[in-house]
């Protein structure tokens, strides 16, 4: 069994605000994020909705060098890596371990050993910004066909030299263990939507093998710009309504039409439970248990019979030694793509039997939209606040239940929570499974 | 007190600049032969650096079901198919009865090459007089010539859904991306789910090819990699050696099959070696330089060393990390000098960057098969490339030819860029 973990921070950035009692808040209104792209000039593709984070600032709740550090390495920070940064900084102030005074010398987090504090982060691999790569562009074609030669010659000597480090998709580590000391175990995991899910896993396990007594756990990533929102229309993943863009993301809904773009990131601090309790922390709840799989239908597509996510829901209830009845509430991935949310629905109702019948389902990217990497913890953060008061919130535009999905998926109104155990799901569309066993403290 | 799960190697495949096969890749670094060569995947003729250590005349067709089915995908997942293909059949897998459930998948994995023609004509189809890309001429260009599925094949994770796709590996499946450390994580991380009874049975490594245009923009930027020894390229990589100048980027995949021992045992596996150390930290220094007095990468050691229980006099080889960049070869030297004090002239350190190049995300685990190959054959690959000392760098890094040793147990190094450290111990299977 090993050490127990504890939850003892919450760090969110999301379309519906900065904070998770920002995204608790919206989800338990029913009041979606999902607007008219205005990032970018959307009016050529076929999707033209997204969740956007307006007015970001990374430096909130940071100490004054570290607000320095912060704006001035924003250069060479991509969108996503200035999301998990912020969400790092909010999940660490959250946890309530003193950040230390710089006006007195302290180091950040004195209370700590550093080489005992690490991370995991669901990253992906970001696409450069279009802008930043037009005068090598232009230089290199000097009027004419576009060519390596001419790239080589003329167009490298124009591109910024830190250009690659702006878009690694471990710099948001990086950066954040330079920030808060963390000089223990750390790492990147590129899975797509599973990625969040998928940190909670490792760090947790990182946790119980002793390698470390605080973690962050969670992920990043922003899907609104002109390159993702363009593959994710080829690849026919994206709603492309037209209608009123609140209603454009309808997970497990008859009409569900596609994910909506979204950004985000999503950070828990988990620590060894008896060093939480020690410190007299905060905490919001308990990791007890969380598995994985993976999708072997196709690169492109979901299993039919949900058993990737099946193989996922089974081993976190295996390690959590919980049974499908005991569970009070489900979050699902519920990205609304009509194969995916098909495939997780089957997925749920063959790893837990008759219990998938009642215990109740929610969602949250109706509100959100696709957060990615950040899809899972995100969902996690804002049960955790929302649930303490024993009430699972509907899915925002499911007005029609699917028939063919037989969950139990709260819809219109509030549901009880039948019990404080959570279950959580994500999954990669052609890839990685998660999830995870929660308890809510409350 | 549990009793550790032990884990095995019981198969390894790879694909390297110097082979299609471990043995042919173990045989020609014996040999101290390169594998750095003029850019031939694209034309490179005008970049800084023209050089790179290639795969050749590799074809994905005999290691998969249905060749069709890669003709978009990058060659970051050709070499894994095929890295994973040898190590199943090594492993006796291939055709076997297997739990799907209990075998799962960690990759260390780089993305496949963007369609860099494509964005840049975008690019400047939508680049207005004030310097910005509009994204409406932009996509006017991309949604007429981008490929929806080779778009999708650029992400990091599509080795591993390739390969769970092809064997039906529905066990736990992880893809990370730690820059130069990341299969050395992998497989730490994978031997972790072995230990902890996630699974019985991992394909685990890495895979990785950032021979492309805007990789070698990107290094070339950082002044990362080399660009000296033009016309005798096979001289660039010089790991340890006072005029060193940067790395050589090399592709490739090596990927393991680790077992739980029992596992193994009841399936009569072959057993190449014992996997028994894991160790992984951060610098937590800054973003380009590593720490200067080695803490992140001593921590890693002294963590793997301690998860397999060994002193480090009893360590016979470390694969380095080696990267031949002025910075690295002298913070390595210096932090195994703090993790093996006394001992650490008498251990013999060897980069085989020297001839292999950087395989980035695919470095660690072929490293750590020249670890297991060191074992079985009792010899060390050599350094090339070491011709003139540097004071800084005084250890025994095995220069310029293969060395018969006594090696029973190997530590291997990984510094990821961005300060992600790991290193791992594996030894001879003592039943």
């Amino acid at each position: 069994m090993g050490r127990r973990i504890a939850i003892t921070g919450l760090g969110v950035v999301s379309p519906a605000g900065i904070g998770a009692a920002a995204l608790a808040e919206a989800v338990r209104a029913g009041r979606s994020a999902i607007t008219r792209i205005t990032r970018f000039d959307a009016s050529a593709y076929p999707s033209r909705v997204a969740g956007e984070i307006r007015d970001l600032d990374p430096t909130v709740g940071t100490r004054k060098d570290q607000a320095r550090y912060i704006k001035k390495m924003a250069k060479v920070m991509a969108v996503d890596i200035q999301l998990a940064v912020a969400a790092a900084n909010l999940a660490i102030v959250d946890s309530g371990l003193p950040a230390g005074d710089p006006r007195a010398n302290e180091p950040v987090l004195p209370t700590i050993d550093h080489t005992r504090f690490g991370m995991v982060f669901g990253t992906s691999f970001i696409p450069t910004e279009l802008d930043e790569m037009a005068v090598a562009v232009q230089a290199a074609r000097a009027g004419g066909e576009f060519t390596l030669k001419g790239w080589g010659l003329r167009g490298i000597p124009q591109v910024f030299p830190l250009w690659l480090l702006k878009y690694l998709p471990n710099m948001h580590a990086c950066h954040v263990g330079i920030l808060w000391d963390g000089q223990g175990p750390s790492n990147s995991l590129t899975c797509s939507d599973a990625g969040g899910l998928l940190s909670l896993d490792e760090a947790s396990r990182l946790i119980r093998r002793g390698a470390a007594d605080w973690m962050l756990a969670g992920g990043a990533e922003s899907r609104v710009n002109p390159t993702l929102v363009m593959r994710y229309c080829l690849l026919k993943r994206l709603t492309e309504t037209l209608g009123d863009p609140a209603t454009a993301c309808r997970p497990f809904d008859a009409g569900r039409t596609g994910q909506a773009s979204s950004e985000g990131a999503a950070l828990v601090m988990l620590e060894a439970l008896d060093v939480a309790e020690k410190r007299g922390a905060r905490i919001y709840g308990e990791v007890l248990g969380s598995g994985c799989g993976a999708t072997t239908a196709g690169v492109n597509a979901c299993d039919p019979d949900g058993s990737g996510v099946a193989a996922a829901v089974c081993a976190a209830m295996a390690t959590a030694g919980v049974d499908p009845e005991q569970l009070g509430a489900i979050v699902a991935h519920g990205t609304a793509l009509p194969m995916q949310d098909a495939s997780e629905a089957a997925g749920l109702a063959a790893a837990l039997g008759p219990a998938a019948r009642t215990v109740p389902v929610t969602a949250v990217k109706g509100v959100t939209g696709n957060m990615g990497a950040s899809s899972g913890v995100a969902e996690l953060a804002a049960a955790l606040l929302l649930m303490k008061d024993g009430q699972v919130p509907p899915i925002l535009n499911c007005d029609r239940p699917d028939p063919e999905v037989k969950l139990n998926l709260v819809t219109g109104s509030p549901q009880p929570l039948a019990s404080d155990l959570l279950l959580l799901t994500t999954n990669a569309i052609g890839g990685q499974t998660a999830a995870a066993v929660v308890r809510v403290k409350r | 007190m549990i009793m550790k799960r032990r884990i095995v190697i019981t198969g390894m495949g790879s694909v390297t600049p110097l082979g299609l096969s471990v043995e042919e890749t173990w045989r020609n670094l014996l040999a101290g032969k390169s594998g750095i060569r003029p850019i031939f995947i694209f034309d490179a003729e005008t970049f800084p650096t023209t050089f790179a250590a290639q795969v050749a005349d590799f074809d994905v067709a005999p290691y998969v079901r249905d060749p069709e089915a890669f003709g978009k995908a990058g060659r970051n997942v050709r070499f894994s198919m095929a890295a994973g293909r040898m190590a199943m059949e090594d492993a006796g897998l291939l055709g076997a009865k297997f739990d799907p459930v209990r075998f799962g998948i960690y990759l260390g994995s780089g993305e496949g090459a963007l369609d860099f023609f494509t964005l840049a004509e975008g690019i400047a189809h939508g680049a207005g007089p004030d310097g910005k890309v509009g994204a409406a001429g932009f996509a006017e260009i991309g949604f007429k010539r981008y490929d929806a599925l080779r778009e999708l094949e650029q992400e990091p994770n599509m080795p591993a859904n390739h390969l769970a796709c092809e064997y039906g590996l529905r066990g736990p499946a992880f893809s990370c991306l730690t820059a130069c450390a990341a299969s050395t994580q992998a497989i730490g991380e994978a031997t972790d789910l072995l230990r902890t009874g996630r699974a019985d049975l991992m394909l685990a490594g890495g895979t990785h090819s950032m021979i492309h245009p805007l990789g070698v923009t990107g290094f070339n930027l950082l002044t990362a990699i080399s660009t000296q020894h033009k016309d005798e390229p096979w001289r660039a990589s010089r790991p340890f050696d006072r005029d060193r100048a940067g790395f050589v980027l090399g592709e490739g995949a090596t990927l393991m099959i680790l077992e739980e021992l029992e596992h193994a045992r009841s399936r009569g596996a072959k057993i190449w070696a014992e996997v028994t150390g894991f160790g992984t930290s951060a610098d937590a220094y800054r973003m380009t330089d590593i720490h200067p007095e080695g803490r992140g990468p001593a921590a890693a050691m002294r963590m793997a060393l301690a998860d397999a229980g060994c002193r480090p006099d009893q360590i016979d080889y470390i694969s380095a990390h080696g990267t031949g960049t002025q910075e690295n070869d002298k913070v390595e030297t210096l932090a195994v000098k703090l993790v093996f004090g006394q001992y650490a002239p008498k251990v013999p350190m060897s980069s085989v960057k020297s001839t292999l190049g950087h395989l980035i995300a695919a470095a660690g685990a072929t490293e750590l098969m020249t670890c297991v190959l060191a074992i079985r054959d009792q010899a060390l690959p050599p350094t090339m490339n070491l011709e003139n000392p540097d004071p800084e760098c005084d250890l025994d890094y095995v220069p310029n030819a293969a060395r018969r040793a006594k090696v029973e147990v190997c530590l291997s190094n990984s510094f990821g860029f961005g300060g992600q450290n790991d290193s791992l111990v594996v030894r001879r299977f003592v039943p």
